[in-house]
């Protein structure tokens, strides 16, 4: 019953000739239009999603090479309800700096576990290649419409490595508004962490002990974690949509990294102080070193901007986030991605990612052994003061199912600087920074049934 | 004026050899006319909207239904692109009548506040009930929209 | 206590401005694209906030919600 297009009847509809052209469009439209024919086995909506990566991380001169699968499987239900339950699994191998300095002499450590020693080169930054671990992560969310213009989402996490348990908890909603053209959300998460440090947790500030000797060890320990977050969604045009959130986050508990010492060195010299005793026989620290010591609290705000903007068929995707915490941490991120289809259901996607931390008030290089012992003090480089860069490509291809493949490749890298003030005596000769260099390697495949 | 005429002709011209009667166009006013008695549902869709790939199935299915009581179902598809629309159509076929809104120009007129929606006209000529968005666990409130629009005046 | 507010008060601001913004429903044929969703791809973002958070002191900053097609 192919027919010509109809539009609205009632009464008083202005004589033009726009409206005569578009029932002619129409007329002609419809005679293109699909005549009725027996009843095809319509293709049936997909009902489930899986995601499926293969990661590869790996940090040049010996240190952390990480290899991951994770997945994300996806079962759909009527009416826009889903739930997603995530798997993780990773093996870590490789070496952490432990925080203490380079020295001009061969130096030895006690494990973590207080169990053994290591020793290091002269001339190297000591690393502690205890860490061979695998680790389990799991999430499960159950999404679905809340209201005719709600979103609600609630889910669970828990991940497990030998010496960390986290769980967690959260829940997010979207409204939209203006013709669903404003999205307000709020979101909440909230999680409690155990840590079951090798060896026990040591009491901050304590020296590192001889192997066999874990004295100054206090068991188990446990932080809890709230993040908030509130966002606004927009759609500017046809073509651009952008984002801006606000997150606050609140860390309680035991905030230290149990592993890390710093180097407690002389006032002029800035050189190691040597051990007082003589080395027993099972081993222990060529020097003196104590343990570091965080305050038991964090509060961080961020401010995170994005937009997507859609240049005939190419997306531009820009990120900045601003983060300031009571650590006296200020960071800026800025994150590129440009995606370039080329051909059927291929891309290319170059990204470029800029970040800048200033470090934590509490950040030292090294304790000065002539000047009473700070407060707070941790010589881990994560929270010290550095620039990172990550460049890498992304190629993404459709198989022949009409799935789709990706495989990207990163490097990272990142520089850092000692204060200035910080640099006594002989240490401003040195590389004091460990430099981190990475590279990433990531292949996915995504289907639906 | 002498471009507007020129066009009703061509138009009549075109209606004559799509096989179909020529219609008398009151002046200036669009009508539907064509399906006086009957109701009409128009329903607006697009490649992109994924919860019309549920709507499809069913609108065959009133279709099938209630073509014999009066029913016409038209869909106003808005895509940009026409072969995105003939893509869907090979997936999810209709058996309905498809008009291309290009332009828009329906959906702007209806006044469409969300995708996809469904306009149900009835017998009278007058907008009976509009809806947004097309849920599964609805559709008997859908089938009972149109019948309703059937059965009215109806003794 | 100032720079706490600002944000709060820029998303207000943000939000009076935006009634008047957007797309027609009909028109919302780009964003419905999947590479035009704020999150594209939740598996790499997964990862890299998993990356970036053992290697960095700042984390997270993504939201949940908005763009795409507005349908239903």
């Amino acid at each position: 019953m192919a027919d010509v297009g109809v539009t609205k009847m009632t009464k008083s509809h202005r004589k033009n000739d726009r409206s005569v052209s578009a029932t002619l469009a129409a007329a002609t439209c419809a005679l293109l239009g699909t005549g009725a024919s027996a009843p095809v086995d319509a293709q049936e909506e997909p009902k489930w999603d899986f995601n499926t990566s293969f990661l590869y991380y790996g940090e040049d001169e010996n240190r952390v090479q990480d290899a991951s699968l994770k997945s994300i499987i996806r079962r759909l239900f009527a009416d826009d309800k889903s739930l997603s339950i995530g798997v993780t699994v990773d093996t870590l191998t490789g070496a952490t700096p432990s925080g203490a300095i380079r020295q001009d002499v061969a130096q030895t450590f006690t494990r973590p576990s207080g169990n053994a020693a290591y020793s290091v080169p002269a001339g190297e930054l000591p690393l502690d290649d205890t860490f061979k671990d695998t680790r389990v992560a799991l999430t499960a969310n159950w999404t679905q419409p809340a209201g005719e213009k709600g979103l609600l989402s609630v889910g669970m996490s828990a991940s497990k490595e030998y010496d960390y348990l986290h769980t967690g908890l959260n829940a997010n909603y979207a409204h939209d508004f203006n013709n669903r053209n404003t999205t307000l959300s709020a979101g909440i998460a909230v999680a409690r962490d155990s840590i079951e440090p090798v060896g026990g947790a040591p009491t901050p500030f304590t020296p590192m002990l001889d192997v066999g000797d874990v004295s100054n060890r206090n068991g188990d320990q446990d932080k809890d974690v709230l993040d908030v977050i509130f966002g606004v969604s927009q759609v500017i045009s046809r073509d651009l949509v952008m984002q801006v959130n606000y997150s606050y986050s609140m860390s309680d508990g035991y905030l230290n990294n149990p592993y890390k010492v710093l180097s407690l060195v002389d006032g002029v010299t800035g050189d190691t102080l040597p051990r007082t005793t003589p080395l027993p026989p099972d081993g222990g620290p060529s020097g003196q070193f104590l343990f570091e010591g965080r305050p038991d609290e964090r509060t961080q705000h961020s401010l995170y901007t994005q937009a997507k903007y859609n240049m005939n068929g190419k997306v531009l995707d820009v990120s900045y986030r601003y983060m300031t915490d009571d650590w006296e941490i200020d960071s800026h991120t800025m994150d590129v991605r440009y995606r370039w289809p080329i051909g059927a259901g291929s891309y290319l996607e170059p990204h470029l990612r800029f970040y800048t931390q200033s470090e934590a008030e509490f950040y030292r290089l090294s304790l000065d052994s002539s000047q009473p012992l700070p407060q707070f003090a941790s010589s881990d480089y994560r929270l010290g003061n550095f620039d990172a860069i990550t460049a890498g490509l992304k190629y993404g291809w459709k198989t022949r199912n009409g799935n789709d493949m990706s495989l990207r490749v990163e490097w990272y890298t990142q520089s850092g600087t000692v204060p200035a003030g910080q640099l006594i005596g002989n240490q401003a000769g040195r590389d004091n920074y460990p430099d981190l260099n990475a590279l990433i390697v990531q292949f996915s495949y995504r289907f639906s049934q | 004026m002498k471009t507007g005429t020129g066009l009703r002709v061509l138009f009549a011209a075109l209606l004559v050899f799509a096989g179909q009667g020529v219609m008398a166009e009151p002046t200036g006013t669009l009508e539907l006319d064509r399906y006086e008695s009957q109701v009409v549902v128009l329903d607006f869709w697009a490649s992109w909207c994924v919860p019309c790939r549920r709507s499809f199935p069913w609108l065959n299915a009133m279709h099938e239904k209630y073509t014999g009581q009066g029913l016409v179902i038209i869909g106003v598809n808005v895509d940009n692109d026409p072969e995105a629309a003939a893509a869907f159509l090979k997936d999810y076929p209709a058996q309905f009548q498809i008009h291309y809104d290009t332009g828009a120009t329906l959906a702007r007129e209806y006044g469409i506040q969300g995708m996809p929606s469904s306009v149900v006209i009835g017998r009278d000529g007058e907008i009976k009930e509009t809806h947004i968005g097309f849920k599964m666990k609805r559709q008997d409130e859908y089938e009972a929209a149109i019948l309703a629009a059937l059965n009215e005046g109806v003794e | 206590m100032k720079t706490k507010l600002l944000p709060a008060v820029l998303l207000v601001a943000l939000c009076a401005g935006c009634s008047s913004m957007g797309v027609e429903p009909w028109d919302r044929d780009v964003l419905a694209r999947e590479d035009m969703q704020l999150v594209t791809d939740p598996l790499e973002a997964a990862t890299d906030d998993h990356i970036y958070f053992s290697k960095e002191a700042s984390s997270g900053g993504r939201g949940f919600g908005g763009g795409g097609c507005g349908c239903n």
